[in-house]
């Protein structure tokens, strides 16, 4: 489903599914619902042309958790983290060769997934904030414009709601007409981030947010990331492994394409199972 | 699980060693106070019971540069797992063997005023319960120094025989005691030695539990120690 209408509608459609033939959710019709992972990676292999980059990967990530990938770089949890929401489709040679990863229900590996309709439900947020060069009212707005949104008092609505669970509401009403630039690196990031949520997505990813804030920014940041749980599930990649104590339900610790541990963040912290990642976490790699 | 992998920093591994070897001389110290206090006691050695109060100040140091060491560690490397189980487990276990070498001085006061009167035979009654004692603190250091959570947990049930011994001599002196005469400020004496003996075996049981703590990640604190099953049917006939 193209994500640009010749005729937008006048209001605003609900998030369609990925794939017409959508499957009905395992635990439909039961008495007690199962908790359906709200990403389940299995057996996946990833590369870029003949470089094997990710190997027999399998791990679910729980509905409403932030969950952390941790590793040295070029270890592999970018390219699993961009796998989620096929950003890899735009690097030539670079394609899952095994496995599957399922997204309500939809192995988003296969080719007749949208990966612009994908994009709605897993939105990303990057390593260097992007506002664009326009107000902070239009930069949130950018997302429901796009899906053919015209209603002011629609847009007002998602842009506040947007503004407030990104936790910058308050710091930015009075001036929703500035230009998006002008706001501080913290402020950018998290208008970033409300502008990922404007289009209610159901996953965020976060490909190191915090990397190119001060201590107080991140601070933002990261207390945003815990508010965010109750609405959306997370996949953070970080090299910050405070940080990833601090914010995380989940840590995956991955090395050399593997995904050598998989367990609760404080588990993975207080007593891995692994020697590798017990070396990693502790700062032994040499 | 710990790692013997050389950290990328060297500073890092050197501030943990330097943590580890001032425990490890801590306890050399409190034990010394404790053997030269029980020595003083049984021999009627007032140097070495003045030399035991002399030296507390010593372990008393230790206790402050571990604690230092230990946040300066905290503060600097933000360790984790293994490693932040070592600076917290080091930094408990100085606490516990400060306590150790001050129960080391009590008995050695104590030492001083029964030297100062006429020689009690009875003293030798309280051998067996410092040599248990002794035992249990020797054994929970190995257990820390070795990172042996079987022997730290062991501790536990066998800290239940020593309190039966403590018991049992307390129930004796105090039956001494009782009787009057001129003997009676020595039991009262000897009372107050086998309490600071039964407390350094708890002391010596808390860094055992501590040692489970650094080498398993496990919290055996106030659980009720196992009985392995021949001793539980022997203790029930």
């Amino acid at each position: 489903m193209p994500l640009v209408t010749e005729a937008p509608p006048k209001v605003r459609p609900p998030t369609p599914p990925m794939t017409q033939d959508h499957p009905q959710s395992p635990a439909t019709g039961s008495a007690v619902p199962a908790a359906i992972p709200a990403i389940q990676v299995k057996d996946v292999d990833f590369c870029y042309g003949d470089n094997r980059v990710l190997k027999d990967v399998s791990l679910d990530v729980p509905t409403h958790e932030v969950v952390a990938f941790i590793g040295p770089s070029g270890c592999g949890k970018t390219t699993l983290l961009r796998c989620f929401n096929r950003m890899n489709d735009l690097v030539p040679g670079a394609e899952i060769t095994k496995g599957s990863i399922v997204i309500e229900g939809v192995n988003i590996a296969d080719k007749a997934v949208d990966p612009v309709q994908l994009r709605r439900h897993v939105g990303m947020v990057f390593q260097k904030y992007n506002p664009f060069p326009r107000s902070i009212y239009d930069n949130v707005a950018y997302g429901p414009r796009t899906l053919g949104e015209r209603r002011k008092s629609t847009l007002d609505e998602v842009v506040e709601k947007s503004l407030r669970r990104a936790a910058l509401w308050d710091e930015v009403k009075d001036r929703l007409d500035d230009i998006a630039t002008g706001l501080s690196g913290g402020q950018q990031q998290r208008l970033c981030i409300a502008r990922t949520m404007a289009v209610d997505p159901e996953i965020i990813l976060m490909d190191e947010p915090c990397s190119a804030l001060d201590p107080i920014a991140t601070g933002h940041v990261e207390d945003l990331i815990l508010s965010l749980r109750e609405h959306y599930t997370i996949v953070i990649v970080t090299h910050n492994m405070q940080q990833a104590t601090r914010v995380s339900d989940r840590t995956a610790f991955f090395y050399l394409g593997e995904m050598v541990e998989f367990d609760s963040t404080r588990k993975i912290f207080e007593n891995p199972a692994h020697k590798r990642t017990l070396d990693y976490i502790s700062g032994r790699f040499g | 699980m710990h790692s013997d992998t050389p950290h990328i920093l060297r500073e890092f591994d050197l501030a943990f060693e330097s943590l580890r070897n001032e425990v490890i001389a801590m306890a050399s110290q409190a034990r010394l106070n404790l053997e030269r206090a029980m020595q003083g006691l049984l021999e009627r050695d007032i140097e070495r019971c003045r030399a035991v109060v002399a030296d507390d100040d010593e372990v008393d140091d230790a206790e402050l540069r571990i604690d230092r060491i230990g946040m300066e560690t905290l503060v600097r490397f933000h360790p984790v797992a293994s490693d932040l189980r070592l600076v917290i487990t080091s930094m408990k276990v100085a606490s516990n063997l400060e306590r150790i070498s001050d129960h080391a001085v009590n008995i050695a006061k104590r030492a001083r005023k029964m030297i100062a009167r006429p020689e009690c035979p009875e003293v030798t009654f309280i051998e067996p319960l410092y040599a248990l004692a002794d035992q249990q603190v020797r054994d929970a250091l190995s257990a820390y120094t070795d990172r042996n959570a079987d022997l730290g947990a062991s501790l536990q049930l066998r800290d239940k025989d020593l309190d039966k011994m403590h018991k049992r001599l307390i129930a004796t002196f105090t039956s001494r005691l009782e009787e009057g005469g001129e003997k009676a400020e020595d039991f009262l004496h000897l009372v107050f030695v086998a309490r600071s003996l039964e407390r350094i075996g708890d002391l010596a049981v808390n860094i055992g539990e501590d040692a489970v703590f650094l080498d398993s990640a496990r919290d055996i604190r106030h659980e009720k120690p196992v009985v392995p099953p021949d001793e539980g049917r022997g203790a029930s006939t």
